[in-house]
């Protein structure tokens, strides 16, 4: 046989043929992911503006605003320990800490109080990361564990019962009472320490590693960034933020308790960092989407009530409301496999 | 399932397989840009192409992984389309992956009956597992191709080429099924194996042809001409030539694939008189079950080729250099100061670097940009303090893409995006971006990529060589170790058995293999 040149067949490949506009299906591009978490929430703020127009009138946003703030601080520290692949299921009860460390300081320290909160709950993550680290236990059941010491802290300092900042309450309640275009300065900061965080992702190393970490930890580790000191820094900014929200609950409410406000921050933190793109496998998250993620969090609640949902459905409208938004912010382009 | 448009009557000349103007886009990408042709039955037909040329979304869109932006695909004369994997084994295509996609935990009945294809003597009742009759079945799909291999025996226990029979054995299975000639897809299945084992596949090859077609994708042009009957040619996307074995050589089938000639001179050996001080030197390292009592010395501008086969340690023995496994006793000695703790950033702060031959997992995080691992380990100006700077970033990687000629020219896409040699080719930039590249750590550096890309990371290789960084490498073949190393050394069973300075004297393969097993 010889060489076969160009039959029919083939002639199409050969020959530079004008190739036909490729047909594409529905492809969400960047721009979405982007863009995701706030088109969501314009929606939703729409839909409930239309279902209800005395909602926008009669002050949602700015209750919804308030809601969302201890939501979006404590959701900004999960999504930075997510980013890096690992989860902290112990950032509300360190919130809580930082509340009851506040109320039952705030009268002998005062201006200081707020500083050795963050302080010592930032250690506390700082410990968390050090552990989960060093242990190789995984994140889910360390911090599970420090969940349930941390409630017992809590338990133990508060000795169960309700504990009121007594004076100098006015080195925070100025975060509820000071507002700007209808929402409190409480949120703004939270909306600031966002925006810090985003840059700190997109413009340093250390936001760069813990990209990387996310990803592919055992590539990063090869390509020889330090792993470890990167993990232990997400779960020190997750102790941080923790401590920032426990200073908006005393801010709120002039005192904490293991069962008042802010001892059921988990889930929705959880939620919003979810709702604002983070990806749970991580190596995804971006820190102004999540102020979108906990603002839709906060405001399900609040308009579900102002619409008329009854009480018993309530739960229901949250969890549609909270699959959906996830289904549309979430970044797809490592699927695949999803955990 | 699959959409079956008008079955038209199946005519005994209807090509078993027929490709008619597919194309592809991913993004701004074009990876096929209308492809055409046809597979016979019973015909072997190679499909050849750089890395990126497109095969791999080629063969994508024929298992139904993606599908094709426009074209037909007909399988014995019916318009066929394939909306996901099943569907294409439903149609009598079966593949062989060119990563080996057993689950290595399971035993091989488990492995093949997995296949998805459903069980024609009821091995599985009622979503559960009958043994005997599942076992029998896997001996008798094993048997089809020649190969004895107990069916309860756990994938991780056998070796390569044993696996690689597995795969094929199941993907032979679809024919159960259809009904029709099978289409068998073979990505890369050599790429893994060593080349003994290579002939068992050959021969494997050719009685699979009495079943069925096959296509037969490698980058061993060697092997391509004598398994195959035809070869088709992708370059670009497209489909340039194709060619009958018994008349073209191996030369212009390089040549119709890379469609320039850029092969490179040989490596000349003259270093010049005077051997310049050792970089590294390694005394006596052991660790417990890996390697023992290894001495040698790694100097600038010189390459340590370290041969031996699976179980010699020599990749345990580079991994302990680069400080990522322990090492029991011994010492490094870097620039003549031993070294006290040692991990792998140390090594890399002391101007280390080490290509893992487990590229996607180790080598690379293949999420982040290629300009950002580019700069990972070496940020060099795209760092000030503690700030990135983007444009800095893109400068860098546009220069190396520029140089070792990645393509598609985009830094900006993620890595994984990338084919597996333009992403070889950015794993070797990050270490070669380093300002003080001392020891260049090799592990099996061209292994799996097309001759275009090989000899682009080869002379890259050369290059940080002749800049003044000693290189140790793991070659993937002997001829390898020889053309590229300055000193071979041998290793058998964890210890050196032997080593050459080729200055002196050049061992032949045979010299080698002795002293390997």
């Amino acid at each position: 046989m010889s060489t076969v040149e160009k039959p029919d067949v083939n002639s199409g490949a050969t020959t530079a043929k004008p190739v036909p506009e490729p047909r594409r299906r529905f492809q969400a591009g960047g721009l979405w992911y982007t863009a995701g978490p706030l088109a969501v929430f314009i929606v939703f703020l729409v839909i409930v503006a239309v279902l209800q127009p005395s909602f926008l009138a009669g002050g949602g946003l700015k209750i919804a605003s308030v809601q969302a703030t201890p939501i979006l601080l404590v959701a900004l520290g999960q999504a930075a320990v997510l980013l890096v692949g690992s989860i902290d299921l112990s950032n509300a009860a360190m919130a809580l800490v930082s509340a009851v460390i506040l109320a039952k300081t705030l009268g002998s320290l005062g201006a200081v109080a707020p500083l050795v909160c963050l302080v010592v709950v930032t250690l506390i993550g700082l410990i968390n990361g050090l552990l989960v680290v060093y242990t190789q236990v995984p994140s889910f059941a360390l911090t599970l564990g420090t969940l349930g010491i941390l409630q017992s802290a809590a338990l133990f300092l508060t000795k169960a019962t309700t504990v009121y900042a007594s004076s100098n309450t006015e080195v925070v309640t100025w975060l509820f009472q000071t507002f700007l275009v209808f929402i409190p300065a409480a949120f703004w900061v939270a909306v600031i320490l966002a925006v810090v965080f985003w840059l700190v992702l997109r413009t340093t190393p250390i936001g760069q590693g813990m990209t990387a970490v996310g990803l592919n930890e055992t590539g990063a580790l090869f390509s020889g960034l330090n792993t470890r000191l990167i993990k232990v820094i997400a779960f020190a900014l997750s102790g941080f933020f923790a401590g920032m929200a426990g200073i908006t609950i005393i801010a709120q409410a002039g005192a904490a308790s293991s069962f008042g406000l802010g001892s059921d921050l988990l889930l929705p933190g959880i939620a919003a960092a979810m709702v604002g793109g983070t990806a749970i496998t991580g190596g995804v998250a971006n820190p102004i989407n999540v102020v979108f993620g906990a603002l839709i969090v906060a405001l399900i609640p609040i308009a579900s009530a102002a619409i008329g949902i009854p009480a018993t459905a309530q739960s229901l409208v949250y969890g549609l409301v909270i699959i959906i938004a996830v289904a549309l912010t979430m970044s797809r382009s490592h699927a695949g496999v999803v955990k | 399932m699959t959409t079956t448009d008008q079955p038209s009557p199946v005519t005994a000349t209807a090509p078993a397989l027929e490709v008619e103007n597919v194309t592809k886009s991913f993004g701004p990408v074009q990876a096929l840009k209308g492809v055409s042709f046809r597979i016979a039955r019973n015909e072997v037909v190679g499909l050849i192409g750089e890395n990126g040329a497109g095969k791999s979304t080629l063969l994508k869109i024929l298992t139904g992984v993606h599908q094709p932006d426009s074209g037909v695909i007909r399988l014995s004369g019916e318009t066929v389309r394939f909306r996901r994997p099943q569907d294409a084994v439903a149609n009598g295509i079966g593949v062989v992956h060119q990563e080996q996609s057993l689950l290595t935990n399971l035993s091989v009945a488990e492995n093949i009956a997995m296949n998805a294809v459903s069980s024609k003597d009821q091995a599985i009742r009622f979503g559960v597992y009958r043994w005997r009759k599942l076992n029998e079945e896997a001996a008798e799909v094993l048997n089809r191709v020649g190969s004895s291999i107990d069916p309860r025996t756990i994938v991780s226990n056998l070796s390569f080429i044993n696996r690689q029979m597995v795969e094929v054995a199941r993907a032979l299975r679809v024919d159960e099924v259809t009904h029709t000639t099978p289409v068998v897809i073979l990505d890369e299945p050599t790429s893994v194996l060593e080349r003994n084992e290579t002939e068992v596949l050959e021969r494997e090859i050719r009685r699979l042809k009495d079943i069925g077609s096959v296509i037969f994708v490698s980058h061993r042009l060697d092997e391509v001409l004598r398994i195959c009957d035809r070869v088709e040619v992708l370059r670009h996307g497209e489909l340039v030539a194709h060619r009958n074995t018994d008349s073209v050589s191996e030369d212009e089938l390089f040549h119709l694939m890379i469609g320039q000639d850029s092969r490179a001179k040989r490596h000349s050996r003259d270093k010049g008189g005077h051997r310049p001080e050792p970089v590294l030197a390694v005394r006596d390292l052991t660790r417990k079950g890996a390697f023992r009592n290894v001495s040698f010395e790694v100097v600038p501008r010189h390459t340590v080729a370290i041969v031996g086969s699976i179980g010699s340690g020599r990749e345990e023995l580079c991994r302990a250099i680069f400080g990522t496994e322990p090492f029991h006793s011994g010492s490094l000695l870097v620039e003549g100061k031993q070294v006290r703790s040692w991990s792998m950033r140390e090594a890399i702060g002391r101007g280390f670097g080490y290509v893992p031959s487990e590229r996607r997992v180790e080598g690379m995080v293949g999420g982040l940009t290629a300009a950002e691992n580019l700069t990972l380990t070496h940020p060099g100006k795209s760092r000030a303090g503690l700030v990135l700077k983007r444009r800095a970033r893109n400068d860098i990687a546009k220069e190396w893409f520029e140089r070792l000629d990645v393509r598609p020219r985009n830094p900006g896409l993620r890595l994984e995006r990338f084919s597996g040699g333009n992403q070889q080719k950015v794993v070797m930039a990050k270490w070669l971006t380093a300002e003080n590249l001392k020891v260049l750590i090799l592990d099996h550096p061209l292994r799996g990529l097309d001759p275009g890309a090989m000899e682009t990371v080869a002379a890259q290789i050369r290059a940080a060589s002749d800049a003044g960084t000693g290189v140790v490498l793991l070659a993937d073949t002997l001829e390898e170790a020889i053309e590229m190393g300055d000193e071979i050394l041998v290793m058998r069973d964890g210890e050196v058995t032997a080593r050459y300075d080729l200055s002196v004297e050049a061992p032949t393969a045979v010299d080698l293999l002795a002293k390997m097993v």
